[in-house]
Parts: structure tokens; sequence; C-alpha cells
């Protein structure tokens, strides 16, 4: 086997690393801040990534503001789903399977959406840096790629440093690890689940801005993304965006070395074996239960 | 008068729990709330934190009416609460806990004259929380945790703290400890509403109780009448453990 097709390989498993990762940490800021499993993280891409298309090709937006749009336009649907459905079923005193439920339910509902308003087809952002290529030990990767990894990084240690050091990130931490004792020091527990969804939300359309160079953004692309995304996150111990980022690597390296050992059809199976197996083996995720409290 | 409550009703949902309760407590005063297991101390903590609604009766504080005010208000309002659960954030570390209450304590109304409870002095009321800053709180044993709970409450800048079980499960060291820290409160010119099973505690903390039983308030115990309560065994077989 040929050493430059594996480290080509390598890189396109990188790539695709980072989006996973991408989808995980927003399931991990949506669960750390609420508890709530969000099966609709890849529905914010969809929405990120159509509303970036929009700006920049039907608005005639300039690229980074046509960005913008679409991750306001994430956060904004984040908000919506808190106000519109999550405050109402916490009044009501709704079990956590039934905010899973909504969550599936939404998923399915804005995918039905975007078809409605936006069609079958699917569209293509050019890449941040142009659509040029970078040569690493014979491999090329895409410039694009380049910066899709650089601010997935940059995304984990802002994270990182909101939560640790900021009262608002303490404040959304403490609402959700006791909602009473947050109260009692005078933490508006509501206010802050709202702000976890936005966080969310903007986290999700990012990703899409950012993987819609990659693979064109369509009604049905945040199923996948979700799935991929979940498993990175699981891996990570589902609240910490750092393990996020871990687990997104250890799926897509997994995809791409499976690519270049078997074939391209075994690659899925191959990556969420590992996972299984590695969840067997280590329960609370790839950094162990005193991970799951970090990022 | 520091805290008014007036024929309060509150319960978990559709249950009510609390039945016409009516109680208060003045400025710089210790009121006791004591009773058995079921009695309806904990919902009557929770009512007036704002953590249960009420369902009807009213609760003033320092002659406003904040019966229907958010849980979250309270604490801006000048109540304090250390819970029966603690409350604490057991991921975050103490210093993170206590940076929280600090941040809302900083947005309490004040009265005049009030001197505001600084991080030197939670310090020195309770050395072991210095000592213990960089530590996540879930690390902490039972009475560490209590320590750092009454040491957030503090940072609250509250007028009024109320305590709900506070030396449930405590060894007696801890316990005088915190009895230790409660005078020297008083002495600063704070109220104190404190829930407490053990009467003879409560007598140890405070001027004068109510005893509750099934959401009432059944009987009340008046400045310089817990030797004689204490020693009322009916009151004691009836209403109270220990």
């Amino acid at each position: 086997m040929n050493s430059t097709l594996i480290i080509q390989s390598l890189m396109a498993g990188l790539t695709n690393s980072f989006v996973y990762a991408l989808i995980g940490i927003g399931i991990a800021v949506i669960y750390r801040g609420t508890r709530i499993i969000n099966a609709m993280q890849g529905d914010f891409a969809v929405i990120g990534g159509m509303l970036t298309v929009f700006g920049l090709v039907s608005a005639g937006l300039p690229y980074v503001w046509a960005c913008a749009l679409g991750i306001a336009a994430g956060a904004a649907s984040g908000l919506l789903i808190d106000v519109v459905c999550v405050r109402p079923m916490i009044r009501r005193q709704a079990d956590d399977e039934a905010f899973l439920l909504l969550t599936i339910g939404l998923a399915f509902t804005i995918s039905a959406a975007v078809l409605y308003i936006g069609g079958r087809e699917a569209h293509l952002l050019p890449g941040i840096g142009g659509n040029g290529t970078v040569e690493i030990a014979g491999a090329f990767m895409s410039v694009h790629a380049i910066f899709l990894i650089a601010i997935s990084l940059l995304v984990v240690c802002g994270l990182w440093l909101f939560y640790r050091k900021t009262i608002a990130g303490l404040s959304m931490i403490a609402a959700s690890v006791d909602p009473d004792g947050a109260t009692s020091i005078g933490i508006n527990v509501a206010r802050m689940r709202g702000y976890t969804f936005v966080l969310g939300g903007a986290i999700g359309a990012l990703a899409g801005i950012l993987v819609t160079p990659l693979i064109s953004v369509s009604y049905q692309m945040g199923l996948g993304l979700t799935l991929k995304g979940f498993a990175a996150a699981i891996l990570g111990g589902l609240t910490n965006p750092l393990g996020a980022v871990l687990g997104g690597l250890v799926i897509g390296l997994s995809e791409s070395l499976a690519v270049v050992g078997l074939s391209s059809g075994y690659k899925d199976v191959v990556a969420l074996t590992i996972m299984l197996l590695m969840m067997v083996l280590m329960p609370n995720g790839l950094l162990g239960k005193a991970g799951r409290r970090g990022g | 008068m520091a805290l008014e409550v007036e024929t309060l009703e509150a319960g978990y949902g559709p249950v009510p729990v609390l039945r016409g309760v009516s109680i208060h407590v003045a400025d710089n005063e210790a009121v006791a709330i004591v009773g058995a297991n079921g009695a309806g101390k904990t919902t009557l903590v929770r009512a007036i934190c704002g953590l249960s609604q009420a369902t009807a009766g009213h609760i003033r504080f320092h002659g406003q009416t904040i019966t229907g005010d958010a849980g979250h208000r309270r604490g801006e309002a000048g109540i304090a609460v250390v819970l029966e659960t603690r409350g604490l954030f057991g991921e975050l570390t103490v210093a993170d806990n206590l940076r929280l209450a600090e941040h809302t304590g900083r947005g309490v109304k004040r009265p005049q004259g009030f001197r505001p409870f600084t991080l030197g002095d939670v310090f020195e009321l309770f050395p072991i929380v210095k000592e213990k800053l960089a530590t996540r709180v879930e690390l902490l044993s039972g009475g560490q945790q209590q320590m750092v709970a009454v040491a957030r409450a503090l940072l609250l800048q509250p007028r009024l703290l109320v305590l709900d079980e506070l030396t449930t499960g405590l060894a007696p060291k801890v316990v005088q400890e915190i009895l230790s820290v409660l005078t020297a409160l008083r002495s600063r010119g704070m109220s104190l509403l404190i829930v407490e099973q053990s009467i003879k505690l409560a007598a140890a903390m405070t001027d004068r109780a109510y005893v509750m039983s099934l959401g009432r308030v059944v009987h009340e115990v008046g400045h310089g009448e817990w030797e004689s309560t204490m020693s009322n065994d009916a009151i004691s077989k009836a209403y109270l453990h220990g």
C-alpha cells in the first residue's frame, strides 16, 4: 500500500473528524447546559448552511455577512425552540424522554420545512480562503479544510474559557447542575437555558457553514451529521467540547483507515464498531469521569 | 418586620402541603421552624425563597410583597437560603461557587449602614473554605460542603438568612463551629430563619420557634419559653424529635 495514499486518506479523515467534532460540540454544549439530548443538532447545520447560501447567492451579501446571517439564523432557531417548545414543556413537568422525542420530531420538521421552502437541490458554498490546496508530505489538503480545523480548535478553546472564566458560562453550568441552587443565588435558570440553546444553535450553524463547501447542503443532510456528531459527543463523554473533538478524531480517522484498508462501503461499520467497543470499555467516554466535567 | 408570612398555602403541583401557615421574623431575630418529618417545613422554606409557588396567602419582606416574585429575584431582594440539599454546584470549584454568589450580591439592595460581607469575612468565619478554594465541591466532606453553602449564602449580602436542616448528618464538632458562626452573624444584625429537626439545637440557635405539623403551625414557642417547651412531654411526643 502506497504511503501517500494513506496520508491522503488520513487528511481526508482529519477533515471529517472536525466536521463530526463541530456537530458533537454543539450536542455537548446543549446537553451540558440543559441535560437535553439534542437529536436535531445536524439540522442547525442545515439551517446555517442554507441561510448562508441564501445570503450569498440570492441576497448578494458579502461572504462574511452571509456567514453572520447563517450563524444568527442558527442561534435564533435555538432560542425559538427553547421559547416555543422547551419552556412550556418544563412548566408542564415533562420527563427527560419527552425532550428527546421533541428534538427527534423537530429534526424531521426542520428537514420537511427546508424541503418545502428551499427545494430538493443541494447547494455548495465557496471555501474559506478560496478553493486552493496545500501539499503536505506528498498529499493534498484543501485550504478550506485547514480553516475548518483551525476554527474548530478556536471554538473549543473559546468554550473552555467561556465555561471556566465568565459569569455567564459558570451560570449556565450552575443552572443545569442544580436549578434550585442556581435560583437561590439569583441565577435566572430559564434564561440560562435559553442562552444554551442560542449557543448550541450558533455552533450548529457554524458547522453547517464550514461543511457546505465540502459536502453540499441539502434538506436531508441533518440526520447523517447528527448521527456522526452523536458518536463523537458520546465518545467524548457528552458534556465536554474537547471530548467531542477527540471522539470526532476517533470516528473520522477510523473511517478513513477503513476506506484504505478495506473498502469505502465498510467505513461506517468500522467506525461505529470502534465506537461501540470503546463505549463498552470506557463508559464515561475517552476522558473518563473527571473529563466529563471539563471543557 | 423582616419577614411576614400570612395564611400561606403551597405544595407540589396539585398536592397541597402548607395549609394557611402564618409566621413572622423581626429584624435581627432568630426564629426556628421545628416539627417532625413531613410537617411541611421544607415546603415553607421553598415558598419563602420562591422555589415553590404559593397558591394562596402573602409573603412580605421588609414591607414589600414578594409572594409572586420569581425565585431568582428573592436573592436580589436580600433573602439567602441554604437548602437542605445545599444547592451547591459539585462540578465547579469552591471559588467558582463563591464567585457566582458574589456577582449576584453586588446587585442586592442594601439598607443604609449595612456592612457587606467580603471574601475575607467568610474566610475568617470558615478558614477551611479558603484552603479549599481550588477544590471541586463534590470532593469535599459533608461538613465542608455545608460551610461552603453558608459562605456562599453570605456573599449574597442577605438581610434574612434561611437555613434548612443545616446540621443534619454533621459531626458534633462541625455543628459547634456552625453554631458559633450563627452567633457571629446575629451580632451583625442579620435575621435568621432556621429549620431544625432537633429541638435542642433549635433552642441553642434561636430566640423563639414555630412548631409545625401536617402543613400547619400548631404551637408557638415564645421568648424565654424554650425550657418549658422542651420539658413539655405532650408537645415533644406529639410533634418533635429529640
